[in-house]
């Protein structure tokens, strides 16, 4: 079948290219006007540093990143499933203290609660700055990440579950062999777009002095008055490694066969 | 082989949230190795008292006893009992992201601890007698309405249930599809299994159904066996009402 082409729609590479120019002679622009020197050679020496032969403080700080999102990406996920399969045992007590955890946690500001769980729960168990930030970044995307979860299960039809139950499965096979399975190819966009802010919400922890990216770069900034050089470069590094997550997302999709059900009607 | 009552209802009532009464007071028996077919209009309680025997829904009054054992009231008993009672949807209602073979499998593994290989062995048998021996590797999106109503029965034959509840399974098929689906049930009923049909298929119910229940709102108006007593002298007016809309 000849596929049809929208006119409307410009191929993917020259509607990127025009925009980033666009972002970046706005940028080059305002910092003309502002009477800005720009000193973009000093930058590769934060990454690496060739003369000393170490690497710089972005990439360690880029390194602490990675490995934030690593371990809050497992909680997140291990908790966001327990609190959803909590808020759904509707009518228990387990399901009012899940549903009293999402209100607080999805209404108060992520930065507030980094600060309580390093100055408070982290003197109460003596955690390391390190652990206080996975867990509040965890904490907070379980929140949303269990909503996310639950709106997938109720999605699965009602005759699923009496199907599964009359075939004798027990809750736990119903969840694990018949439900879970259906939400996940539905859950793939919103899973990717939490991985995402994940990702950028773990620059907030640089207020308990945990030396992510953002931390490195803040203190760079002290050292060195590079501002927008620096803040540019992580927005830049930010940036790359969550193209690369709504990539990794835009595949699985298309392996499950998810995408490109409606586009033959846009 | 007929033989004792596998199934007594007694005085069952069921009201639903929405304060629309679907049973009141229905009670009725099922023999061992009968096939009673449940005729009625629509709205006369026919699948809420099939969803009250399996248990999907509960009762408020009365008593559902299974073998001789009060079931209604009682979570473990209903629990220990599910298995033995198989239900087929009007919907289907097969697990989409599992091929046939798993749809079938899947239960008889994870429930009666049939060992894997075992389990796809008696799969393949259900598979060929429903007629669908070369879909086994299928998902249910690629069969047709007749096919997944067939899957669907494979599916609860399967955990060899003591009994056999169909929920007017031909109601969303399209009509060159009824027939097959019609003939598997014939099957199921010649081979002695004890099995609970509610259907608007008058020629089926007359002809393979060694009991009809003719409901009416919310109530068992009539009960006749053989079937085709009810259909040629039925003993009410509301049944003659009925019939003669139909015929």
């Amino acid at each position: 079948m000849k596929k049809q082409k929208n006119p409307y729609k410009l191929t993917a590479l020259p509607a990127w290219a025009a925009t980033l120019a666009l972002l970046a002679w706005l940028v080059y622009d305002g910092a003309v006007k502002s009477g800005y020197s720009w000193e973009w050679s000093r930058i590769p020496a934060f990454f690496f540093d060739a003369d000393k032969g170490e690497l710089g403080p972005l990439t360690l700080g880029l390194g602490l990143t990675f490995q934030i999102t690593f371990w809050s990406l497992l909680i997140t996920f291990g908790l966001g499933l327990f609190i959803a399969l909590a808020r759904l045992a509707g009518g228990t007590v387990l399901s009012a203290l899940a549903r009293i955890y999402l209100e607080v946690i999805r209404n108060t500001p992520l930065l507030v609660q980094i600060l309580v769980m390093y100055s408070v729960v982290g003197e109460i168990f003596s955690l390391s700055r390190f652990w206080a930030a996975v867990l509040a970044v965890s904490f907070f995307e379980a929140a949303y990440l269990s909503e996310i979860i639950r709106s997938g299960i109720l999605a699965v039809g009602e005759g699923q579950w009496q199907a599964a139950w009359c075939l004798g499965l027990s809750t736990p096979d119903t969840f694990r062999r018949v439900i879970l399975p259906q939400t996940g190819p539905m859950l793939l966009p919103p899973l990717c777009s939490l991985v995402i802010s994940l990702i950028k919400d773990s620059a907030l922890v640089s207020v308990i002095g945990v030396y992510e990216l953002t931390k490195a770069a803040r203190s760079l900034i002290a050292k060195t008055y590079l501002a927008l050089e620096l803040w540019l470069t992580i927005a830049v590094v930010y940036l790359l490694i969550n193209l690369a997550v709504s990539e990794l997302g835009a595949f699985l999709e298309r392996r499950l066969g998810a995408s490109g059900r409606a586009g033959r009607f846009l | 082989m007929t033989g004792g009552d596998f199934i007594s209802v007694e005085r069952i009532y069921k009201t639903y949230d929405s304060g629309l009464a679907a049973l009141k007071g229905v009670s009725l028996t099922v023999r061992r190795g009968e096939t009673l077919v449940i005729v009625g209009p629509s709205g006369s309680g026919k699948s809420t008292l099939l969803r009250c025997l399996c248990g999907l829904e509960e009762i408020d009054a009365g008593a559902v006893v299974i073998d001789g054992q009060v079931v209604s009231g009682d979570a473990r008993l209903r629990d220990k009992m599910r298995p033995e009672l198989g239900l087929v949807f009007q919907s289907f209602n097969l697990f989409p992201h599992l091929t046939v073979m798993e749809n079938i499998t899947l239960a008889p593994v994870r429930v009666r601890r049939v060992k894997a290989a075992e389990a796809e062995k008696a799969a393949g048998r259900l598979l060929e007698k429903v007629g669908l021996a070369d879909k086994a590797g299928a998902r249910p999106a690629q069969l047709s309405g007749g096919q997944q109503q067939r899957v669907a029965i494979a599916r609860a034959l399967a955990m060899n249930p003591r009994v056999m509840l169909f929920d007017e399974v031909t109601s969303a098929l399209d009509p060159e599809m009824i027939g097959e689906v019609l003939a598997v049930m014939k099957d199921l009923a010649a081979e002695g299994l004890t099995m609970v049909v509610v259907t608007h298929e008058m020629g089926f119910a007359r002809e393979v159904g060694e009991a009809v229940v003719f409901m009416d709102g919310g109530e068992v108006v009539e009960r006749a066996a053989p079937a085709a007593r009810f259909f040629d002298q039925p003993a009410t007016d509301r049944a003659r009402q009925f019939l003669e809309k139909i015929f």
